[in-house]
């Protein structure tokens, strides 16, 4: 390791923060670059899944409230993605290869948004539960050595907490509604239930996961957050009276963790690998046709003005 | 990659929320304009806060100066200037069987936010 290498991972070791102008190794760049680019991608096409229910959402409050989610996960993907852009300058990378990168399949995204929201009780267990888990990521990413990122995250947290009340309002009504409707909520909590397990990641960890621990990019494994997800959540799950599909889940007391069946890390790993989802297809060329379309109204806006400064 | 034939600008995002509180930086975005930066900055960073004011500065506008240099350095004790350094106050008014007080406490007595002072309410005590 080269002396610069050395001081740079002191610095952080002894808490320090790195910003976009700051000389940094090119395997942390590389690591920020995978690990935003990514979640950037996520938030947008998050989006998809409960923008398909904005037409169909029950009552004229459903209606705005999805709907200012969906701009929310919009707007979270810009910020990050501007985090990236900076990252990625150097590399010769600019948003347009980011975005393009979603339909060429070179960036991946998360498990949970390939899947189908079917019902609206499916949009209510995204809110709650989808959003439940990627808050428990977020939140133990506060705490990262990259500056920029963590800003952009503690103002995407404050607007989750507001995701957060809204999925539990739409749960909490199908919970009190009539049995049909329950019935509706028991169906999509079997649906999302092994997604959500496997939206933390594999169980050991994986060497480019070790390298930022090393890094402090992150400071928590995959297992210690769905353990904390399993924490918080199950009970809840329970209290409202639904049964969680898996007849092995317990808490181990002796182990102070859950136990539970593993989710099929096989079929789940295609469908974010190789965009197999029931639903990649369809919002991946959506995605494609939104970009590619409106390219000509991006390009009239850059010829028409000159620079400022 | 695409072709650079026509590039976005970055832009740097300041907000003032009320009139009493400075212009602060809430983040950037990449705009063709300076007008579209100011639409994109109201929709990605008011969507709830409000605000009475919002910038946009081109962000190779910005000079920057941060801690590495030295250029922000302390190396001197500063408690003469702060209010930390006057930590006995409190033990010395109480020679005079009096207490410290803060600016805090003035401002908000000014203001009338504490109905009455202490003073007042021992002086129509006695």
């Amino acid at each position: 390791m080269d002396h610069r290498t050395e001081e740079f991972v002191e610095r952080i070791r002894r808490g320090g923060k790195v910003e976009a102008t700051d000389w940094m190794p090119d395997e942390y760049r590389k690591l920020l670059i995978k690990l935003i680019h990514m979640h950037a991608v996520s938030e947008i096409m998050g989006a998809y899944p409960e923008k398909e229910w904005v037409p169909k959402a029950p009552t004229l409050r459903r209606k705005l409230a999805i709907m200012a989610k969906v701009q929310d996960e919009m707007g979270h993907g810009q910020l990050l993605l501007r985090v990236v852009e900076d990252l990625a300058a150097p590399l010769g990378k600019t948003r347009e290869d980011l975005i393009a990168d979603i339909y060429t399949g070179k960036v991946k995204f998360h498990n949970v948004f390939h899947m189908e929201a079917r019902t609206w009780a499916d949009a209510g267990v995204i809110g709650w539960l989808v959003d439940g888990a990627a808050i428990i990521n977020q939140a133990a990413l506060l705490e990262t050595s990259y500056a920029p990122y963590a800003r952009v995250l503690k103002r995407i947290c404050a607007e989750e907490s507001f995701h957060m009340q809204h999925g539990e309002n739409i749960i909490l009504a199908l919970a009190m509604g009539t049995k049909q409707q329950r019935q509706m909520l028991q169906e999509a909590l079997n649906y999302w239930w092994e997604s959500l397990l496997f939206f933390f990641g594999p169980k050991e960890v994986t060497p480019a996961a070790e390298r930022m621990l090393y890094y402090r990019i992150r400071t928590k494994t995959n297992e210690e957050l769905r353990q904390k997800f399993l924490d918080k959540y199950v009970p809840r799950i329970q209290s409202l009276g639904l049964t969680i599909p898996d007849e092995q889940l317990r808490y181990d007391r002796e182990r102070k963790a859950w136990v539970y069946s593993e989710p099929d890390w096989d079929k789940f790993g295609r469908i974010v690998r190789e965009n197999r989802g029931p639903k990649s297809r369809e919002r991946m060329e959506l995605r494609r046709s939104a970009h590619e379309e409106q390219r000509w109204v991006r390009e009239a806006m850059a010829r028409s003005h000159l620079p400022a400064g | 990659m695409t072709e650079k034939t026509w590039q976005y600008e970055e832009y740097e995002v300041f907000l003032r929320r009320s009139h009493q509180e400075p212009q602060v930086h809430v983040g950037s975005l990449l705009a063709p304009s300076p007008d579209v930066a100011l639409i994109l900055a109201r929709e990605n960073f008011m969507r709830r806060d409000p605000a009475v004011s919002i910038w946009v500065v081109p962000s190779k506008q910005v000079t920057e100066a941060t801690g590495e240099s030295g250029f922000l350095s302390r190396e001197m004790d500063r408690k003469y200037r702060e209010v930390a350094g006057y930590t006995e106050n409190g033990r010395l008014w109480r020679m005079f069987k009096e207490k410290a007080i803060t600016l805090e406490e003035i401002v908000a007595y000014v203001e009338g936010r504490n109905q009455e002072s202490k003073r007042e309410r021992r002086a129509e005590r006695g």
